[in-house]
Order: C-alpha cells, then sequence, then structure tokens
C-alpha cells in the first residue's frame, strides 16, 4: 500500500475545466503478501503474426520425424504432420533442426521454447521473459496508425495462453471467442471504411482528451511503488497510450479497403477444449482476424492454437494431448508415437485452415497471405521429454514479395533466434541482430528472404 | 608473493593434510553427460514389448476405470472422473480425485499401505547389470557377459518391466526425461579420480569423488554434451561422495565399500543415499569414463519423490499404481542399515554412468585439482526446496496440486457430481467445506 493510493483509488485530473478520471490497474502493492487479494492507394501493406500451438510435432529419439522434409531447399515434400498445408507449400517455409541454448539456465518445460523464440533468451524462470517479446517491435514498426497496435487471440481458451509482452512480466490478455473477437474488431469504435455516411463521434473527441488530463498523478503514483509495479504502470500506461492514438486515429476518415466486408457476429463456441471444437473455434478465429487484417484494423497479431502445455483431447477419449506426448510408446513397427502423430495432425490441420482464411481473401493482384508473414513455432521438438531441439518453425506468406518461400532450411542445433531475426527483418523492423548470450544473432536466414 | 620452493612445497603438503587429501601423483577429471539405472534390457526393440527380461512385456497400462470401480465409485464417477472435462482436474496436473481410492476414501499416494496392492510384475530374466554388494556369488543376477554373478540389483527385479525404467540404453522414459534435464542444465556431476601410484592404469592407491557443480554442461552442435569444459566443484553439505578403489588395467574398481555416500539422482527422487557403495568404472582411451555406481538406496524416498511429482499425473505418464509401486518396493527391499531394527529400508541399485573429460577446477577456480577431498566444510547450508521437484513452479501437496486459487479440487468427501454442475459451482462447495475445516 503506498501512502496516497490504494485499489479504490482513481488518477484524476482536468481537461478544459472538466474533471477526469482513470482507474488503476491491481498493483502488487494493493495486494496482499501471497498475491492473492486486494490490500490511400499507398503500397499495400505488409502485415506480421505469430502463431504458436503447444507439444511440437513428432519426432523419434532415433531420430525419426513426422515432419521434417528430406528434401532440403525447394520442391520440399509434404510430410505427413504437415499434410494440411500441401497445397500451400509452395508459400510456406520450414524450418528444422533449430533450437535453444539454455546459456546454463535449466529447461523450464513449456515455456523455455516459447519465450526463447519471442524474447531472444532462454528464460531464468517460469512465466518471465528476459525482455520484451520481439512482436511488440514489429507492432511499434508496422502497427502505428492502426486501430490496433496488435491483435492477441487464443483458439482454445486461457488468458494466460498470450505471451506477447513488452517487460518481460506482464503479458498481453487474448480474445478467446469469436464474439470476444469480433466485438473487438468490429463492435464498439469500428469505423467502416467503405461506409459514404462516415463522421466523427463527438463522445470520442471527449473520450480523447481524458487521458491527458492525469499525467501529475500518474507520476506520483508511478514514484510511490516498487520496481514490479512500475513495470505494470508502464505496461497499463503504454496501452492507454495506444488507447490516446487509436481514438486519434477515430477521428479521421479512413481509407476505403477493397477487401473488407464485415462479417456478421458469430455464436459463442462454448470452452470445451476438444480438439474438434478448438479447430472449429481456430477456424473463426481465423476468418474474423482475416477481415481484421484486411480491414485495415491491425497489422500484428499474435494467434495461440492450443497452450505450451495442450490439454485439448480427442471427444470421447479419457487421455488429453499433453498426457499422450507423454505416455505413449514409441509404435516399434510404425517408429513413432501413432496417436501423438494424430493428434499433431488434427492441430497442424488448422494451421491448414487458418493460412486458408489468409489466402482466400484476394488483395491487389495477390491474396492477403502474401501481404503478410506468419510465422509459426511450437515449445519443444520431442514433447516427450520435453525436448528444446528441432523445434518446428514454419514462415507462410509472402511478406510482400521479401520472402522467397517454399523452401526448407535445415539447420544443425544454430541457435532459434535466427529464424526471429529472419521474420523480423523480412517485416521490415529495423533491427540487425536479435537474442541475449548464446542465442545473440545477426545472422538472419538469407536463404528466404529476396 | 614468492616462496621458497622447499617452504611452498611444505606449505602445500600441510594444506593437503589439513583437507584430509591424500598426495595424489596423477589426477583425472571428468563430467557426467548421461546417467541411468543400470537395467538390462532383454528385448529385442520397443518399450513395452517382450523380452527375457519381462516375457510379457511391461506392465500393462491400468484399466482406471476398473480401478475407481474396485474401489467403491460407481461406474457413473468413474467414467465421468476420467473425462477430460471434469472439473476436479487441474489443467496439466491430472485428476486430483484419483488419489481418494484407499480404505475409507484415504489419500493412497500418503497412505498406500490403505489400498489394495495391485501387483506389479517384476523382471524374470536372470541376466543384470550391477554389482555384487553382498559378497554372495549364489544370489542375484549373472552380467551379460557370464562372467561375473551374485549382482545385486532389487531395483531392476522389482521395477525393470515398469515402463517409466524400461528401455534400450538411453531410451526409457525415466532415463531421457532427468538426462535431458541434466543436459539443459538443471545439475552438473563431476567425477574426480587420483591416485598415488606411478601408472594411473594400474595403482592400488586411488580415490574417486563426486562433486556437484553450478557451472553447466555444454552441448556441441550435434546436441553431445561437449568434451574438455571447465568446471568448478560447487561444495554441497550433502551431494559429494569419496569411495576408496585402486585401477586394474583402466578399471577402477572399489577396494571395500563406502558405508554412505550422497549425489544427485536422475529420478523424480532428486537425491540419492546410497550405503555400502561400491564402483566399478573404466578409464576409455578416448579419455571417457563408463561404468557402474551401485549400493543401496532408501526405498521409500524413491517412491516419496513419485508422489510429490503428482501422484495422479506420474500414475497417467508411466501407467502403474502407486500403491503397487509402493508394494513392490517394499518386497523387494533387501537391506537394513543399522538402526532399522531389521526393516529393510533399503534396496539394491544400480546407476549406469557415462562421462565425458572435464577440466575440474577447485570452488575459488584458483586452479585445477589436484586430488580428491572433502569440500563439505566449505559448503553453503542446504537450500528448503531440495526434495521438491516442481517447487519453481506449481506446489503440490500430498501428491496433489491445488488450483489457481489454492484449493485442492478433490477430497475424500467430495461430490463427485454429474456433468450438469459446473466447475465453479463445485470450487464454491470446496473451498466452503475447507473453510468450515478451519
Amino acid at each position: 500500500m503506498t501512502k496516497r493510493f490504494n485499489r479504490r483509488s482513481i488518477l484524476r485530473g482536468a481537461v478544459a475545466g472538466a474533471g477526469v478520471c482513470v482507474g488503476v490497474p491491481a498493483l502488487d502493492a494493493f495486494l496482499n503478501g501471497n498475491g492473492s487479494a486486494y490490500a490511400d492507394k499507398a503500397a499495400l501493406p505488409t502485415r506480421f503474426g505469430t502463431y504458436f500451438w503447444g507439444l511440437g510435432l513428432t519426432d523419434t529419439p532415433l531420430g525419426g520425424s513426422r515432419w521434417v522434409p528430406e528434401t532440403v531447399g525447394r520442391g520440399y515434400e509434404a510430410t505427413p504432420e504437415l499434410i494440411s498445408i500441401k497445397h500451400l507449400r509452395h508459400k510456406v517455409s520450414v524450418f528444422s533442426g533449430f533450437r535453444v541454448i539454455g546459456d546454463g539456465k535449466p529447461n523450464v518445460v513449456h515455456w523455455s521454447g516459447h519465450a526463447a523464440i519471442l524474447g531472444g533468451e532462454a528464460p531464468a524462470r517460469n512465466r518471465v521473459m528476459a525482455g520484451p517479446s520481439f512482436d511488440t517491435a514489429v507492432a511499434d514498426a508496422l502497427g502505428a496508425g492502426m486501430r490496433f497496435k496488435q491483435v492477441d487471440v487464443a483458439a482454445s481458451g486461457g488468458q494466460s495462453a498470450c505471451h506477447s509482452t513488452r517487460n518481460g512480466a506482464t503479458f498481453a490478455t487474448p480474445e478467446t471467442t469469436p464474439l470476444e473477437l469480433y466485438q473487438r474488431l468490429f463492435g464498439e469504435g469500428f469505423q467502416d471504411p467503405n461506409d459514404p455516411n462516415w463522421t466523427p463521434d463527438p463522445s470520442i473527441v471527449l473520450r480523447r482528451s481524458v487521458l491527458s488530463g492525469i499525467a501529475e498523478q500518474r507520476k506520483a503514483l508511478i514514484s510511490e511503488v516498487g520496481r514490479s509495479d512500475q513495470l505494470k504502470l508502464d505496461q497499463y500506461f503504454t496501452s492507454l497510450r495506444e488507447i490516446e492514438k487509436q481514438l486519434e486515429i477515430q477521428l479521421q476518415r479512413p481509407e476505403p479497403c477493397e477487401a473488407c466486408e464485415v462479417p456478421d457476429a458469430p455464436k459463442d463456441l462454448g470452452n470445451s477444449v476438444t480438439i474438434d471444437v478448438v479447430n472449429a473455434n481456430s477456424k473463426m478465429l481465423a476468418k474474423l482476424l482475416a477481415m481484421g487484417l484486411a480491414c485495415n484494423q491491425t497489422r500484428v497479431f499474435n494467434f495461440v492454437h492450443t497452450p505450451g502445455t495442450s490439454i485439448t483431447y480427442i471427444a470421447g477419449e479419457q487421455k488429453t494431448y499433453h498426457q499422450i506426448t507423454h505416455d505413449e510408446p514409441t509404435d516399434t513397427t510404425l517408429g513413432y508415437q501413432p496417436k501423438t502423430s494424430e493428434l499433431a495432425g488434427l492441430v497442424m490441420g488448422a494451421f491448414g485452415d487458418f493460412l486458408n482464411e489468409m489466402e482466400a481473401i484476394q488483395e491487389g493482384e495477390g491474396t492477403l497471405l502474401d501481404h503478410m508473414l506468419v510465422m509459426a513455432f511450437s515449445d519443444t521438438g520431442y514433447a516427450k521429454i520435453h525436448s528444446l531441439e528441432n523445434i518446428p518453425v514454419l514462415f507462410a506468406g509472402g511478406a510482400g514479395g521479401r520472402h522467397i518461400a517454399g523452401q526448407h532450411i535445415a539447420s544443425k542445433g544454430e541457435p532459434i533466434t535466427r529464424l526471429s531475426l529472419t521474420a523480423q527483418q523480412l517485416v521490415g523492423v529495423p533491427r540487425g541482430e536479435f537474442g541475449m548470450g548464446a542465442m545473440r544473432t545477426s545472422r538472419p536466414v538469407t536463404e528466404v528472404m529476396a | 608473493m614468492k616462496l621458497p620452493f622447499a617452504k611452498a612445497a611444505g606449505l602445500a603438503l600441510l594444506m593437503a593434510a589439513a583437507h584430509g587429501a591424500a598426495s595424489a601423483e596423477w589426477t583425472r577429471t571428468w563430467a557426467i553427460e548421461w546417467y541411468e539405472p543400470a537395467h538390462y534390457y532383454g528385448a529385442e526393440t520397443g518399450i513395452i514389448d517382450p523380452g527375457t527380461d519381462c516375457p510379457k512385456g511391461t506392465n500393462p497400462e491400468p484399466d482406471w476405470i476398473g480401478v475407481l470401480k474396485k474401489a467403491g465409485y460407481t461406474e457413473q464417477e468413474a467414467l465421468w472422473l476420467r473425462d477430460p472435462s471434469h472439473p476436479y482436474r487441474v489443467p496439466n496436473h491430472g485428476q486430483n480425485q484419483m488419489a481418494f481410492r484407499g480404505e475409507g476414501r484415504a489419500n493412497v499416494y500418503v497412505h498406500p499401505e490403505l489400498a489394495a496392492d495391485p501387483g506389479m510384475q517384476g523382471v524374470t530374466g536372470t541376466i543384470g547389470e550391477g554389482l555384487d554388494l553382498d559378497g554372495d556369488k549364489t544370489n542375484g543376477f549373472v552380467s551379460v557377459d557370464g562372467k561375473t554373478t551374485g549382482i545385486d540389483n532389487q531395483f531392476y527385479r522389482t521395477m525393470g518391466c515398469w515402463k517409466y525404467f524400461r528401455g534400450p540404453p538411453r531410451l526409457s522414459y525415466n532415463a531421457e526425461s532427468r538426462n535431458d534435464e541434466m543436459r539443459e542444465g538443471r545439475w552438473t556431476v563431476l567425477i574426480v579420480a587420483s591416485g598415488e601410484g606411478d601408472d594411473p592404469m594400474n595403482d592400488d592407491k586411488v580415490r574417486v569423488g563426486f562433486y556437484d557443480s553450478t557451472d553447466k554442461l555444454v552441448k556441441d552442435g550435434n546436441g553431445d554434451i561437449a568434451t574438455g569444459y571447465t568446471f568448478r566443484i560447487q561444495p554441497h553439505a550433502r551431494f559429494e561422495a569419496i569411495l576408496e578403489a585402486k585401477t586394474v588395467d583402466g578399471v577402477i574398481v572399489s577396494t571395500s565399500p563406502t558405508k554412505e555416500i550422497w549425489l544427485r539422482d536422475p529420478s523424480y527422487a532428486r537425491e540419492l543415499q546410497l550405503l555400502q557403495a561400491q564402483l566399478q568404472l573404466t578409464m576409455k582411451d578416448d579419455g571417457s569414463l563408463s561404468g557402474i555406481l551401485a549400493g543401496y538406496r532408501p526405498w521409500k524416498r524413491l517412491y516419496q519423490g513419485m508422489v510429490e511429482a503428482r501422484g495422479s499425473v506420474i500414475e497417467q505418464l508411466t501407467w502403474a499404481e502407486l500403491p503397487g509401486v509402493w508394494n513392490a518396493l517394499k518386497r523387494g527391499a533387501d537391506y537394513s542399515p543399522d538402526g532399522a531394527n531389521g526393516e529393510k529400508t533399503h534396496i539394491s541399485f544400480a546407476l549406469k554412468i557415462d562421462a565425458v573429460r572435464a577440466y575440474v577446477m577447485t570452488p575459488d577456480a584458483s586452479r585445477k585439482v589436484s586430488g580428491v577431498r572433502s569440500y563439505k566444510s566449505e559448503a553453503p547450508p542446504m537450500g528448503p526446496s531440495l526434495h521438491a521437484f516442481f517447487s519453481n513452479r506449481f506446489r503440490v501437496t500430498d501428491g496433489l496440486v491445488p488450483d489457481s486459487d489454492g484449493v485442492i479440487l478433490a477430497g475424500p468427501d467430495a461430490p463427485i457430481l454429474p456433468p450438469t454442475v459446473t466447475g465453479a459451482e463445485l470450487r464454491a462447495r470446496l473451498k466452503a467445506s475447507a473453510k468450515g475445516a478451519d
């Protein structure tokens, strides 16, 4: 607890003589010790998104794989677990053999992979990254002027599934249902760029001014709380500043978007996590996201199909996917875990559907997919032992002509941050190196860069 | 400061004596890159397939519906408890209610004696790996080459047909998982051998030390542990082992059992106490070291480690009922130390060790180690979380994982309600019940 602020505090100020107030997030300082209670025609834009799924793809400890193509370079074959992207192989690059290097830090299972790819360094502990996730740098570079700098989506529920962060400690809250995503993208505040009767909303003019009136109290609060709360407040006020920018944008007439069609509001599909429901949810979310991108509501997204410890399951069965990866013995005849591979195929089926939605929208002479880059990855290689080696990564889309797609790049244990750096450079982020320690690299994978 | 040679040598000798070190003529050093229970694998391929060790293959996956029904749950309740959407399941952490299947719905993870013993099929083959710990050549296993009899490895006999521990070298679930942890940096074990003779390959006075290090193993581009890296000894109040030995044609063998040693264990128990410890390690031409470290380990601690790793998760992943494991270990135990009043508290056990050549430095990194001695007096006090497998990630209480509010969604009196009742309603009832109990 600080001297002047508590959990009921409102930051107050004045704008043009009118009183304004802004609430405060739940800071550590307000919680008990356990933290459990209160005390134009211009060039078509390039979009970027991450697509994450948990539990990797199927390897075997003897070196077999159900996903790594044998062919290196162009013309790779569609392996069993990548069959869903077979028709789009010419627009997808496959990366195998990359790994996370721990620099002496132990593998924080179901976290190290995700955190290292996004944050550039193997994390020291669970739910903490060494710094901002790189998608935020992309959002800063691509998202300026957008209604939403970035949009975060989790198809199998879970408010903690998204790991986009600006400070390494607090994470973006994703939309988890099509209804939530619809309301965010096309609900209150959405301006149809093709509406001939567009006028500025006077209430927005007022709301825009509100946030600038509390500067003094904001500084006072920051000075009174600990480092952890300062980080939270920084994230919070950054979000508020982004709202201000969004409101400013809404005072300007949007550019018409040829491909933009406002969809009908979807129904909520519920909370079940059976794989068929997750995939249906994922497909609907992908459709909405694709239209949100086409309508220039955002240019950056993070899409989580299933979290690292995916507990999705096949309807009617007793075991979850996570459990199966660990308990299923390798079939000695087949040479792999058959049920695990079946589930991996179903999960990747959703990625195929995701890409189909991006490919379905025509934009100029190409498709939306041609004007975006999706970096799809998991957090583990051989999921049975939470391996940080041979983590599957796919780059999908043309990145506005910068991505030489349709290749299989095979590495032999190089740091996976090379791919994070490559993705950023492909979408125009001015970054020469990425990562820390042994994961620090200034070598993008130039084979896929035009 | 420069000291005359004789004076410096005298001082060094004095310091060495103070540390209890023998004057070593030679010292060789390694880092363990893989270690696992020494289990002879008798099948041609696969994990669960039949072989000479386990003619019926591994113990089959339990019929969990049947297990619950035997424990007094109705079929409808059992089916609902096994449904992945059941609200008592804590995501990723299993179905807590599975614990309550003992007599009077007791928690069988902490009271395995209150559950019927489902039995566990052990190894029936005659070939085994390990060492003859009791000197009796007429009991135990025969070595793979048939030259050694009386190999004591009751742990293998008891647990060798459990899917968790079975598989070709380096391919059992236990070995893969725990070694991957070590190789990714969770712990490092160093080995130092030194001798007083002129020939390291044949020396009657050899000491072997196992030490902790906080310097992590390093992988090479192939994912193997790199050779020739430097590690500092980290003095540890518990994890240190010193054994007396000799070398015969490059094989280090114990000259007498060491009463008690401790080292980090590649299992959920996290720690390995060995009584009457012996070793047989081969110094290979390529500089690596391979062989066996054996002794009697406390079986209850091994069991407890599995409970602490979340009882229901371990049961599901490894295909065993924990009361069956408890009873099998109890039956297989074959050693009663002084003070145990005849109770067999320990079970014969052997570790298969592979180590790569490494440079090992003193704790202050001032010089390479030049002999085997104890560093325990320099160790900081042990932390409180030594045992807790997941202490840095989540809490486990009696083999159960509370939900995010700290409530254990299960219990002997917890209602096993039909799917029409929501998880929120169940939580509210359990929280109210827990509050009443306070």
